[in-house]
């Protein structure tokens, strides 16, 4: 039976999810928890040499070598991951610390820890990729805010104009090309380069 | 399996946070009244895809640790995800931590001193340059270069200040004094200050106190005997609200930067204006604040429309970028910052209690919170 509407957090409503473990007793409880979540679930294995990167979560095993099979640069996750720690051997920490992972799941596990890990790491991945993309547009802006210093001071070397003006200038044609100013002042200092 | 999401008729529901007490509630009040208009009008034809919009209220009491821990009850205990909410610069960062961590999305109805960017905000009021700007060119062209500086001791006035100081500097003006109060300051504690600005003789307060202690300022500069002809008191928070507050004839010849005033012409401000009078009382003017605290929950319910979805990944890329005709005019959310482009006006109150316009944009100017595209100078429209 399905979980109703409205009662699963928005994090894990409508998912992709890969499953990279063997297909055991615990394996098929995994895939049968997922899917009470409606979620679409692909099992893998054994574990490719490249994960797949379009799926929603990832969970697959901690095993040497993992973390040449992960398809993104660490840093820059394109799925939620959670690591799934067979009982033996002793775990890898070192290895669980460079795979970077959301949420791990220890096996054997019960119905109610494959839910409490696929919250926690759709909930983690997503604030860590909303907090990501808050530095990127500060990073932007920064870059933007150069532009336009070095711009206007080309702007004014060159065309002899007042530094209102070159900002006014600059304003201008943003507005009549319907660019960013930013794009506008990237330009000029582009161009500026190329004339040496 | 039955019931379907798009098959209930279950309210939506979302949260507002807006002092009704303490020293904020004169205009808060005012845009928890803004926010109550315009949900009344979007269920009264029928609610989003025929399903009600329920507001859950909660009194912060113009604390601004208050507002973090409502929007943790809102999010947490309410499943809310939907926030209109907060004044101060204060209890928009104490509101902050929490949408971003719980994912869910503020609506910020209020002008602000710029250099934000939060991907769970929706910011409605002006950023500097929609006001600040065009505010200081007015003031230097009418009155002088001499500024004086009064503020409430938080973290708006000071920053606003330090853009106002660089836009001066950078234009041949200056500052000829500056002075920070506490926000429950009294009325004895404008003394000092007007025996201050008599004696370092300026050509203009700006003044960034907000609360209560607007009504104490002005009224301590009308018993000083300033003449606002010559020694205006400029502000972009005082509004028709704090103006009715501390009395028509006091607030008479000051000077406000707004993108909205009561007496904005259009149809469509007609019918916001006179739906407000009908609900609240044919005295009650609307204010800018007011008036962004409406047209967002309007956008807010167009969006959903479109989505319907309360989900903020799904929710929020519907605001970006989309329009909506205001009482102010049209505006949008600009997709690059989350801020709307809104229309810049300088108004100046007369003997009604109302702002005339004495300056307009031609066009609704995209917000720019970051100050990127004017550095330091204003002397070009």
């Amino acid at each position: 039976m399905s979980w109703k509407a409205g009662v699963l957090p928005a994090e894990i409503v409508d998912l992709d999810i890969l499953v990279a473990t063997q297909r055991d007793e615990v394996g098929e409880l995994l895939i049968r928890e997922l899917q009470r979540t409606r979620a679409r679930v692909r099992h893998l294995w054994p574990v490719p040499e490249r994960l797949p990167e379009d799926a929603d979560v990832v969970f697959v095993d901690l095993a040497p070598g993992l973390a040449a099979r992960i398809p993104w640069l660490p840093g820059e996750p394109k799925s939620a991951l959670v690591l799934i720690i067979p009982p033996f051997p002793p775990p890898d920490l070192e290895l669980l610390r460079n795979c970077a992972p959301d949420a791990v799941l220890h096996r054997p596990f019960t119905t109610h820890a494959v839910l409490t890990t696929l919250v926690l790491a759709r909930s983690h991945f997503g604030y860590d990729r909303r907090l990501r993309g808050r530095v990127d547009k500060l990073d932007d802006t920064l870059r933007a805010f150069r532009n336009v210093e070095r711009a206007k001071a080309i702007l004014m070397a060159k065309e002899n104009l007042r530094e209102d003006e070159a900002y006014h200038f600059m304003r201008r044609q943003a507005m009549s090309r319907r660019v960013s100013l930013s794009a506008v002042a990237a330009a000029i200092v582009d161009s500026q380069q190329l004339l040496g | 399996m039955t019931g379907r999401p798009d098959q209930t008729s279950a309210p939506w529901r979302v949260g507002v946070l807006f002092s009704s007490s303490g020293f904020m509630a004169v205009i808060e009040e005012t845009q928890l009244r803004g926010t109550l208009l315009a949900i009344e009008e979007i269920n009264a034809a029928g609610g989003v895809n025929g399903r009600e919009i329920v507001p859950r209220l909660y009194d912060p009491a113009s604390e601004a640790a208050a507002f973090g821990h409502f929007a943790k009850r809102l999010m947490v205990e309410d499943e809310v995800t939907t926030i209109f909410g907060c004044y101060t610069s204060s209890s928009r960062k104490a509101v902050l931590p929490v949408v971003e961590r719980l994912n869910g999305l503020l609506w910020y109805p209020t002008l602000y001193e710029g250099f934000e960017f939060s991907p769970n905000i929706i910011y409605t009021g002006a950023a500097p340059n929609q006001n600040s700007v065009a505010l200081c060119r007015f003031l230097m062209d009418h009155y002088g270069p001499r500024f004086y500086f009064v503020g409430s001791d938080y973290v708006y006035p000071r920053e606003s200040n330090r853009i106002m100081r660089e836009l001066l500097r950078a234009n041949g003006g200056e500052v000829a004094g500056e002075v920070y109060l506490d926000l429950r300051c009294k009325r004895r504690d404008f003394l000092p200050v007007m025996r201050d600005i008599r004696e370092s003789a300026p050509d203009v307060i700006f003044s960034t106190v907000v609360g209560d202690a607007t009504v104490d300022l002005y009224q301590s500069y009308a018993d000083a005997r300033f003449d606002p002809k010559l020694l205006p008191i400029a502000s972009l928070t005082t509004t028709e609200a704090e103006i009715r507050a501390m009395g028509f004839d006091v607030g008479e010849g000051h000077v406000t930067a707004a993108p909205y005033f009561e007496c904005v012409s259009g149809e469509r401000n007609s019918s916001f204006v006179a739906g407000y009078k009908k609900r609240y009382g044919a005295d009650e003017p609307t204010n800018m604040c007011v008036e962004a605290a409406y047209f967002q929950v309007h956008m807010f319910a167009k969006a959903l429309g479109q989505t319907n979805s309360m989900d903020t990944d799904i929710l929020r890329p519907m605001v970006l970028g989309s329009t909506f005709d205001a009482p102010q005019g049209r505006v949008s959310i600009n997709p690059g910052c989350s801020h709307a482009d809104l229309w810049t006006r300088i108004g100046r109150a007369n003997r009604r209690g109302q702002f005339e316009v004495v300056h307009q944009s031609v066009n609704p100017v995209l917000a720019d919170p970051y100050l990127i595209g004017y550095g330091r100078s204003v002397l070009c429209p």
